[in-house]
């Protein structure tokens, strides 16, 4: 009969219960909006799309666009002290 | 800490239901075992090393020693273990993207300067194989630190299609006798004495045999191995590495070429005509190196880097004809971090 013995956990918490929104927007009039195409062919339509339903249909003020080199390249940090300082909703996605 | 039957069964089964480990039998992670490893560095076991991607895990030296004990790593591999972590936490390897892509990339450990010896690390003949203790168990202990403090668990955020089996283990030491230009960690602004780790995306090995005995004809084969079509290095000028046989570099040697001019040469051969590409990955090229580029049309030359020096060179194998290129993770950059040991093995590495 083995007696018992300690062992540790080779893991460590991951973050996924701890991360929340820093604010959330109670309405899109008058916004700025930006968007971080992620490179793959296509996406600018959907892109393009997407913003001018946020204009037309949601009174959004403002939409930027900014693109990766490709979507496994982090976004600059120019690009992203750029939207972070003018956008009030930045949005990042894959598409294809 | 767990209790649990010492049983190893018992214990195995503990692990692979809670899916700490990668699908091979494990070193059961003992309070003795863990603290004979921390003996090996000068660090306090709780000190932060790094956070590892995409879960941004806490990577401690107590928590590196423990996954170093899983994978069967002998107490005094810890420096080397610690030095991997900081690189592969750094920027430019682009951990997040490896840990999480569908690409089969693993992260390949390359060891240099006289730690290799002092650990029995493989880098002649077999050194990407098995039977060296050393390679075996510090790539493993890599994939395990990938998984269980950067939250990597295959099929969940780890999304490769296939993988490969260098997601197990891929580690070697580079056959610094048998080269004859400067090693990779010289090369990379080190001391000869100085003990290195650098960690390489790497998206798997291609053999290249080849009985060539002129540099030119040598270069031209390896140079058409390098252009392959269906790969990432092309659409993002990426860090394509080498692994030259001794004796195909001393092939090299002997027409007179530096490792500078070889890479050159295979920057230039290795250009590739853009319409060799698939559409859509002409599409994603153009849009990733116009900056580098310009307008990149159908007979656009694609270069393989984005600079010459960009092709990366070690040598290492035994005797034979056979080289292997690595083609890499098109977006990661490989990085060196010196091993830093306790102040026993310095004086023991002295001797």
């Amino acid at each position: 009969m083995n007696e018992n013995i300690f062992v540790f956990n080779p893991t460590v918490p991951r973050l996924d219960g701890s991360q929340h929104l820093r604010h959330a927007l109670d309405k899109l009039t008058g916004k700025v909006v930006g968007f971080i195409d992620n490179g793959k062919p296509n996406f600018n339509y959907l892109v393009d799309d997407i913003a001018e339903l946020l204009v037309s249909k949601y009174g959004v003020a403002t939409v930027i666009k900014r693109r990766k080199r490709g979507p496994s390249v982090p976004a600059p940090d120019m690009m992203i002290k750029e939207l972070s300082g003018q956008c009030d909703a930045v949005i990042t996605g894959s598409g294809d | 800490m767990i209790e649990t039957s010492g049983d190893l069964d018992t214990i195995n089964k503990l692990y692979r239901e809670r899916r700490w480990g990668d699908g091979l039998p494990v070193v059961p992670p003992t309070a003795d075992r863990v603290e004979r490893m921390l003996r090996h560095t000068r660090r306090a076991p709780s000190d932060v090393v790094a956070t590892i991607a995409p879960g941004f895990g806490v990577a401690t030296v107590e928590r590196i020693a423990i996954n170093a004990v899983l994978a069967g790593c002998d107490p005094e591999y810890l420096p080397v273990l610690i030095a991997v972590t900081e690189a592969v936490s750094a920027s430019q390897f682009n951990l997040q993207a490896i840990q999480t892509t569908t690409h089969p990339v693993a992260v390949w450990l390359v060891i240099n300067g006289p730690i290799s010896q002092r650990l029995k690390l493989n880098s002649g003949t077999n050194c990407l194989g098995p039977g060296a203790w050393a390679n075996a168990t510090l790539g493993r202990a890599m994939r395990l630190i990938q998984q269980n403090i950067g939250g990597a668990l295959p099929g969940e955020t780890d999304h490769a299609t296939q993988g490969q089996p260098g997601k197990y283990t891929f580690c070697c030491a580079e056959n610094e006798a048998g080269s004859p230009w400067e090693p990779l960690h010289v090369e990379r602004g080190f001391a000869p004495e100085c003990s290195t780790v650098t960690v390489v995306g790497a998206a798997g090995t291609s053999n290249m045999i080849t009985h060539a005995k002129d540099a030119g004809d040598l270069l031209r084969v390896i140079a058409g191995t390098m252009a392959v079509p269906a790969s990432l290095e092309y659409v993002y000028g990426g860090e394509p590495w080498l692994m030259l046989a001794p004796e195909h570099a001393h092939i090299l040697k002997h027409d007179g070429l530096s490792k500078a001019e070889v890479k050159r040469r295979l920057w230039e051969q290795s250009k590739m005509p853009a319409h060799r590409l698939a559409a859509k990955d002409l599409a994603r090229t153009q849009n990733a190196r116009r900056a580098e580029l310009g307008e990149i049309g159908p007979d656009t030359l694609l270069p393989i880097s984005i600079d010459p020096e960009d092709i990366s060179i070690i040598v290492a194998g035994g005797p034979g004809t056979h080289s292997v290129y690595v083609p890499v993770f098109g977006t990661s950059r490989s990085v060196t971090r010196e091993v830093l040991l306790s102040d026993e093995a310095a004086m023991i590495n002295a001797l």
